[in-house]
């Protein structure tokens, strides 16, 4: 009798194991997705928008994303707003690795997508998915905060659905 | 100020020239590029700072300006002194005016030239492994340089 033909359905531990675990993943999506503690890189003048993101009128709190932690430590989302020159990427990689492990990138502004104005220079990076795993990008040179909140929305999707860049290398 | 141009061009009989002169500006060229530090030296009474120091690249020749300045009248000596391309290395007056050391560091970093003398010749802009000299004329942006990022990447 050849075993590796059998297929062997899974047993009824197994099954309820599974559904647990599927459950488990849910509920801490849930509450990663909805307590988005960012860590602001502004280099630039898309960094002006992202104080405008977080103050009154646009107000981030309300999808949950405190500006409070100020440490890589306490992050969980990195906002890379401005452009990132070759010497600022060993700087920026250096505080992405402090911080703990299920992290988001969110990067603003055109220099952060394609290196926009400085495409092509001796000195900028162009676009920081070439040295990061990148979830969500804001488009505008500078993008209006309301974009921010777009950007935020769209994570939190990816986050939940499981297909955010950290969930996808087996980082969650 | 014009005492004091007068006295220089007389003091180094030959080898500074007067270009131009108005009311409180002065630019002369310096022929020789060793004597960047004696010059240095004699209009440390007068001068209290570096303002700049520039470079430009005429290609076979590499032109530096210094430019000096006084805080109590505004007056500005130009001091350009002409390098070979062969030989890109002049004195560092950095002993003589402390702000010489960064615009020193400026130039070294990005037209390669070396100032002997300095403390600490390092590049101040670009990241110190950084290939090349960009300001050159002779500087190509090749695929070497635009995708370089100097950083092992695994992800």
């Amino acid at each position: 009798m050849e075993e590796s033909n059998e297929f062997s359905y899974p047993g009824m531990s197994e099954v309820i194991f599974m559904k647990a675990q599927k459950f488990i993943d849910t509920v801490l999506n849930w509450g990663r997705s909805n307590s988005l503690w960012p860590l602001t890189f502004g280099t630039s003048c898309c960094a002006i928008e992202m104080m405008t993101f977080g103050a009154t009128k646009v107000d981030s709190d309300r999808l949950g994303v405190l500006f409070v932690g100020d440490s890589p430590r306490q992050s969980d989302l990195i906002l890379v707003s401005g452009t990132i020159t070759k010497k600022m990427a060993r700087r920026l990689l250096n505080v992405y690795e402090q911080m703990p492990d299920p992290k988001y990138v969110i990067a603003v502004g055109a220099c952060n997508i394609s290196g926009g104005l400085y495409h092509d220079s001796y000195n900028t990076i162009d676009g920081i998915d070439r040295i990061m795993p990148v979830d969500a990008f804001v488009p505008g040179c500078p993008p209006r905060p309301e974009e921010f909140l777009d950007a935020v929305r769209v994570l939190q999707k990816l986050i939940k659905e499981n297909k955010s860049k950290a969930q996808k290398n087996g980082k969650s | 100020m014009e005492n004091l141009s007068e006295k220089l061009i007389k003091e180094f009989n030959g080898k500074l020239d007067a270009i131009k002169g108005q009311n409180n500006l002065n630019i002369v060229a310096l022929k020789n590029k060793k004597l960047i530090k004696k010059l240095s030296w004699e209009i440390k009474n007068y001068f209290d700072i570096l303002y700049t120091l520039t470079v430009v690249d005429y290609s076979p020749v590499f032109e530096l300006n210094y430019v000096f300045s006084n805080y109590e009248n505004d007056d500005i000596l130009i001091v350009k002194v002409n390098l070979d391309e062969k030989d890109l290395s002049i004195d560092s007056i950095t002993d003589i005016f402390d702000s010489a050391n960064w615009e020193e560091r400026e130039a070294y970093d990005l037209f390669g030239i070396k100032f002997n003398g300095h403390p600490d010749l390092r590049r101040i802009l670009l990241p110190e492994d950084w290939p090349g000299h960009p300001l050159r004329k002779s500087f190509e942006i090749n695929d070497e340089v635009r995708h370089w990022t100097g950083l092992d990447l695994k992800f």
